[in-house]
């Protein structure tokens, strides 16, 4: 659901296509036709938006259809009741109205993933950019619960994560509500471990996410901001508001390996180190904790980033001295033992990757998460809870004056704001060089648009003008691009509209109108 | 002399496994690792190829401090004292819920342990997130 598995992770679409080829049904949820559409076993060419009405719809049809495990749901939840009232309304032929999706497709979809022996949900930001991502997540946990399709090999939910330590960042602590081991801050006794340790008090307040801090930034409240290779300025959405919220602080640190647009608009900037210069791990997708190897010597006046925040913490009065990664590394084992405790360089260096959660060194690490739903049948398991969600639509809806949804994503060769991707290996024929607008045909015919020629695309936030691409990637009325080049910042067309739980942006969905220049 | 050096690649969450060659301190190419449980061999196009930005001639070589509204080259020691006087003076005057941090989820676990810890221990706000949110 909602993603491009071809262009943002490559080697996992060659597995998932591999497995389509040995036997493997694939349904592809994405309002484009994606690569992976193309070979998959049905397309649902789902409007923008409208995931929940969807999801909502298919647990309709197998509450109806009776097509789950009533024991097995009743022993392990308590609540089904409230999930079959909340979808009442969604009858396939109300969701076809909503989706765009036929009833027929819907009710085939629900009887393939309910009565397979083993179904898995992969999603990536098509699900969680949107206002309504938290609850689009929720809905899928519930068709997942509901299906029994968690706590076994082949099962369960999969968000494929787009930064190759996006997922260790969170786990590491670098979150305002949890605690290294992803332990809620107001946690008492977790948080006092830390305390002990580092000897001093922590605030047990959860702290400001991005989006918060960006309010904040507005209104006065944050005077200072240390960035750490981030690029906000062009990643996040209405470019041309987060530039003016940036002149407002008394102090924006960057500490990056290019002077990337933030960097040039801030008080200080530090020279890091990159990937290839730094020792340490990183940790995947799917929880394995793997080994990150120093290939070259950095240049002599740049710091790896943890080397960085240390000397500062020196020079403010804390002292935190570390010779290496490992020693820091065996800090978070220590203290996180539940998680890393049994992960020591040592074994990385002889089995590749261990999964967390791996507390000791006897233990083998966890492949599979959930697995206590299907071994206590006898026992008295702890209900969980299904959380009915409504489906919203999107914020802003096309109209007269900008008849088109906009909905943004990667492409395949280029990575988030660019910086490092301008840097190819020479003799690499690259097809995508710079940014287009990605238009269907029955639209250009409309407009008069030719392929490759300028256009102009405007919001009601603002415009640019951007290369227009043909294809029937995409649907009539809907248009694509990416925020990879600065020449073309996509963000000043997108909405500042958020999830009021994660902070997540409405990246996906947005009004924009085009013509011809 | 070519070395070898696996490692893990450093874009998407897929996690594959790398072999950078390695020659007078320059990257040569990058394979894919086939021990590698997650790729088996395999990479992509990013993977493989997108790596001469470690070299770039653009990288930062030297801390910037911006002195009458430009930014102009200082030492370590000028930029790290500037910096903690103000988050220290920043601290004091509007307490520490008036300082934020973006932390990097291209960096290692080591580096992002460090980085929240310095948030929550040296500066004392949980006001620590990342870009998991974008």
């Amino acid at each position: 659901m909602g993603s491009n598995t071809t262009e943002a992770h490559p080697i996992i679409a060659n597995r998932m296509k591999k497995a389509a080829k040995q036997g493997l049904k694939i349904i592809v949820i994405d309002p484009r036709k994606t690569d992976m559409a193309k070979i998959s076993h049905r397309h649902l060419p789902i409007e923008v938006g409208s995931d929940i009405a969807l999801i909502n719809s298919i647990i309709h049809v197998i509450l109806r259809e009776k097509l789950y495990d009533q024991k097995w749901v009743a022993h392990h939840t308590d609540n089904v009741r409230e999930l079959a009232i909340q979808v009442e309304a969604f009858t396939p032929e109300y969701a076809e109205a909503i989706t765009g999706i036929s009833a027929e497709d819907i009710v085939a979809t629900a009887r393939e993933y309910a009565t397979a022996s083993r179904g898995m949900i992969a999603y990536t930001l098509g699900i969680t950019e949107h206002h309504c991502g938290v609850n689009n997540v929720l809905d899928i946990a519930n068709l997942a619960l509901l299906s029994g399709h968690i706590g076994k090999e082949g099962t369960g939910i999969m968000p494929l994560r787009g930064q190759n330590n996006v997922q260790g960042a969170g786990d590491m602590g670098c979150l305002p509500n949890m605690l290294t081991g992803a332990v809620s801050i107001s946690n008492d006794h977790y948080r006092n471990r830390f305390e002990n340790y580092w000897g001093v008090e922590i605030p047990s307040n959860i702290g400001d996410t991005q989006t918060r801090t960006f309010e904040k930034m507005e209104n006065g409240e944050i005077k200072a901001l240390f960035v750490i290779g981030e690029n906000p300025l062009v990643a996040d959405v209405h470019l041309n508001h987060t530039r003016k919220l940036f002149d407002k602080l008394e102090l924006l640190v960057v500490q990056d390996i290019f002077l990337t647009e933030t960097a040039k608009v801030a008080d200080v900037v530090l020279p890091a180190k990159s990937w290839g210069e730094v020792e340490g791990t990183y940790i995947n997708t799917d929880r394995r904790v793997q080994r990150v190897r120093k290939a070259v010597d950095a240049h002599p006046s740049t710091k790896e980033d943890w080397e960085i925040l240390c000397d500062l913490s020196n020079i403010m009065g804390y002292e935190m001295k570390y010779s290496n990664s490992k020693e820091i590394w065996d800090e978070i084992r220590l203290l996180a033992w539940e998680q890393y405790g049994g992960i020591s360089y040592e074994r990385l260096e002889a089995c590749y990757s261990i999964h967390y959660p791996c507390p000791s060194e006897d233990h083998p690490g966890t492949k599979v998460l959930h697995e206590h739903f299907h071994q206590d049948a006898n026992s008295n398991s702890e209900k969980r809870k299904f959380v009915p969600v409504t489906y919203t639509p999107p914020i802003e809806q096309p109209d007269k004056d900008f008849p088109f949804i906009l909905t943004t994503g990667r492409r395949y060769e280029s990575y988030n704001t660019h910086t490092q991707t301008r840097y190819y290996a020479s003799g690499i024929k690259i097809k995508q060089k710079e940014e287009t607008v990605d238009i269907h045909p029955n639209d250009a015919d409309r407009l008069n648009i030719e392929d490759g020629e300028m256009v102009e695309v405007s919001s009601r936030r603002g415009n640019l003008q951007v290369k227009a691409k043909i294809t029937e990637q995409v649907a009539p009325g809907l248009v694509f691009m990416s925020f990879h080049w600065i020449e073309v910042p996509t963000n000043v067309l997108t909405i500042n509209e958020y999830d009021p739980i994660s902070g997540t942006a409405e990246f996906k969905a947005c009004a924009v109108a085009i013509k011809r220049l | 002399m070519v070395n070898q050096i696996k490692t893990i690649c450093g874009y998407c969450g897929t996690g594959c496994g790398l072999i950078v060659e390695v020659e007078n301190n320059i990257i040569n190419k990058i394979r894919g690792d086939k021990e590698a449980p997650v790729n088996k061999g395999q990479t992509c196009v990013k993977g493989a190829f997108a790596f001469e930005y470690v070299h770039s001639k653009n990288r930062l070589t030297t801390p910037l401090i911006r002195k009458q509204g430009v930014l102009v080259e200082s030492s370590w020691e000028e930029a790290l004292t500037l910096i903690g006087e103000n988050l220290q003076k920043i601290k004091e005057k509007w307490m520490p819920n008036a300082i934020s941090m973006f932390a990097c989820a291209r960096s290692t676990n080591e580096s992002n342990y460090i980085t929240q810890k310095f948030m929550r221990a040296v500066i004392g706000s949980n006001n620590i997130d990342g870009c998991n949110r974008t």
